[in-house]
């Protein structure tokens, strides 16, 4: 079962990274910074954990307020930008991250080895869970719990005053400015509110995976975390698990046996899902279907 | 009456003559790991094939002799982490939730990294709840690692002796060459740590004077501006820490602006036949350490059987080959008994069983191993020569 488990936790990390791009993506900001706020979060928790013997969860708290007061100094600046500069102005902003923590060195000795940041080398022996006792199930109860309590913040946000203004925002910044809406105020608190989803999702990373680096968060999962609430499409904070687990779960993992063919099928199957759901795999036609449903039962 | 009894006693006898059949020879599955796609694709594919004809040599030689005396076959299943820490992670746990005893891999230094920290430090630990289950790496050769967990073992080259006794073979040999010049693949963790960690350091200790060092990464494409830099510095040596990629692209730009240093040193990995296919014709001369070359009728005949597999034998699938048969070794020194209900007590005993070996025997030598898990392995100094590689010099003679 431990694969399965492990497998459950790949998918719940991707998915609050998947949750951190929705948040931004309310507002109609087209965020690849995501990566880089998982970044600092990574590695503050990490340093937190190793170095200063932290518990993990205030460790995770500071590490999510640590990537949401950068992504609210990335918000202010990128309210200048909208559309495609937007992106090319996160995907910089990524790439200073990602490039800053291949310079960064910080090691301090504990006992007979040196830990802590080594640039390009990484951070290693992040072994927090493994070294008190946690079971690959239990931090897949954690993390999952983690996940619950963020869907259950964005679902109720969404169906409150403030989730009709971030839509608002996202579908007309004009006529939302026109009815008093504080554009600034909301696009900055939706990045921020992105960036510690990023970073708590970066600090379980860290700790799961036991070692980081910098080209863990480069384009790639920059791209995937947008990727991933467009996919499940933005009617409902579901969409993003959906599209997590179809990503994860199936193409990456459920392919595994097909060897090469798999990244070329990866591509190919991304592609038809888009084309046959282009309002994503839980579009509003399908969400309308689903709450008739359980209403229903 | 009499014909159902004799229906019966058939029955019995068949099912019996089965299961006695498989209990005289079961399945005994080895799971290899690595990079089999994107850009250091070709490791895992070289991996892949050493294991099978590794594991073809073995059963046709009768297998494996298991602890209660039933014969094992070998059967090689090789999964694509695709260089990615989560996913060998992924791949790894997958393994583990099977019958396997033993997994071979990865390619990659940063997916041996966070691997090895997720399985248990210390073996019997009971307060440490990491992945009790051993691997045995081929190709990720970043120095140290296997300290990382008493599960992890490496048969991997250690390049710090490689370098160190290259660099006082060249004080002796070419006294005329004073400075040395760097090329790093620097967002590599195995090219950058053996520049920094190794060769500058082995170079300065050598009584060579270190220039400094031009960095590029290991998508790039361009690489003129280091080259430039290369250039400049004007250097005897140019040491590239590189894997045949980049190694290619910096050396064909080295001949497009006519750089030539006195001498050029590679990085261990490059001396594939990557490099070769690559840009034989640049790298004419290009000094590399390795741990495998055809110099022994062992290795002359591993390389022509990997070869049947679709696969080249070079330092790192050598060292798969030989993993096997290691492993074949201490399954039967071990008494593995290679059955569903003593999965757990099996990879416990071929961990104790890899721990104690003192040494092993590789395809070009003794191979020593070390009480950190890691492995001295005998070397040689090669150096491309008409697209082939050719031995310059055996420091073990």
């Amino acid at each position: 079962m431990d694969f399965y488990y492990g497998l459950a936790q790949i998918i719940g990390v991707h998915t609050l990274l998947g949750l951190s791009a929705y948040m931004v993506l309310l507002t109609g900001q087209v965020s690849l910074a995501q990566a880089g706020f998982a970044a600092v979060g990574a590695y503050v928790a990490a340093m937190l954990t190793v170095l200063a013997g932290m518990h993990l969860f205030p460790a995770l708290l500071i590490a999510g307020i640590a990537a949401a007061t950068i992504a609210c100094a990335v918000g202010f600046p990128a309210l200048r930008v909208r559309g495609l500069m937007l992106v090319i102005a996160t995907l910089a902003f990524g790439e200073a991250v990602r490039l800053f923590f291949f310079n960064f060195d910080y090691q301090i000795a504990k006992g007979e080895v040196r830990v802590g940041p080594l640039g390009g080398e990484g951070f290693r022996q992040i072994r927090y869970f493994p070294e008190n006792g946690w079971t690959t199930f239990e931090v897949m109860l954690l993390i999952w719990a983690i996940v619950a309590m963020v869907m259950a913040a964005l679902w109720w946000m969404d169906r409150s005053r403030t989730g009709a203004v971030l839509r608002a925002v996202g579908e007309d910044e004009l006529a939302a400015q026109s009815v008093g809406i504080n554009l600034t105020a909301v696009k900055v608190s939706a990045m921020a509110a992105g960036g510690f989803i990023a970073g708590l999702s970066g600090g379980i990373y860290a700790h799961y995976t036991t070692h980081i680096e910098h080209a863990n968060f480069g384009v790639v999962l920059a791209t995937f975390a947008i990727a991933y609430p467009i996919l499940g499409g933005l009617s409902s904070v579901f969409g993003t698990v959906i599209a997590v687990v179809f990503i994860q779960g199936v193409l990456i993992e459920g392919l595994r046996f097909m060897g090469d063919w798999r990244n070329l099928l990866f591509g190919a199957l991304i592609v038809l899902a888009m084309n046959l759901r282009p309002h994503g795999l839980l579009d509003p036609r399908s969400l309308a279907m689903l709450r008739r449903l359980v209403g229903r039962a | 009456m009499k014909s159902t009894a004799l229906l019966l006693a058939a029955t019995a006898l068949v099912a019996f003559g089965s299961a006695a059949a498989e209990a005289q020879e079961r399945v005994v599955k080895i799971y290899g790991f690595g990079a089999k796609s994107g850009v250091v694709r070709s490791f895992g594919i070289n991996s892949e094939a050493a294991m099978k004809a590794a594991a073809d040599e073995i059963n046709k030689a009768g297998g494996i002799k298991l602890g209660d005396g039933a014969k094992g076959k070998v059967e090689v299943e090789f999964l694509d982490d695709r260089c990615n820490a989560e996913e060998g992670i992924s791949v790894v746990r997958r393994i583990a939730s099977t019958e396997a005893l033993v997994a071979v891999g990865p390619t990659c230094s940063n997916v041996a990294e966070p691997l090895f920290g997720v399985l248990q430090k210390k073996a019997g630990d009971a307060g440490d709840t990491g992945l009790q289950f051993p691997i045995f790496t081929d190709v990720a050769v970043k120095g140290g690692l296997a300290k990382i967990s008493e599960w992890a073992f490496r048969n991997v080259p250690s390049e710090a002796a490689m370098y160190d006794k290259l660099f006082a073979w060249l004080k002796t040999t070419r006294p005329e060459l004073k400075t040395i010049y760097g090329g790093v693949e620097e967002d590599f963790a195995h090219s950058r740590a053996t520049w920094y960690s190794v060769m500058k350091e082995k170079a300065g200790a050598g009584g060579l004077q270190v220039k400094g060092e031009s960095k590029w990464l290991l998508a790039d494409t361009n690489f003129s501006t280091q080259v430039r830099e290369i250039k400049a510095a004007g250097a005897d040596i140019v040491a590239i820490s590189a894997h045949p990629f980049t190694t290619c692209g910096v050396l064909k730009e080295m001949r497009r602006q006519g750089v030539k240093p006195k001498l050029l040193i590679g990085l261990t990995s490059s001396s594939s036949l990557e490099t070769l296919q690559g840009c034989a014709k640049e790298a004419e001369g290009i000094v590399i350490p390795t741990s495998f070359a055809p110099v022994t009728p062992e290795a002359e005949t591993a390389a022509s059987i990997v070869a049947k597999f679709n696969g080249s034998l070079d330092l790192h699938s050598g060292a798969a080959y030989e993993n096997m048969f290691i492993l074949k070794d201490v399954f039967e020194s071990m008494k593995v008994m290679g059955k569903p209900d003593t999965v757990a007590a099996d990879r416990d005993k071929v961990r104790q069983g890899l721990a104690k070996l003192q040494t092993t025997k590789g395809l070009i030598g003794t191979v020593k191993r070390t009480p950190d898990r890691e492995a001295e392995k005998p070397f040689l100094f090669v150096y491309a020569k008409d697209a082939k590689w050719a031995v310059l010099h055996n420091p073990m003679n």
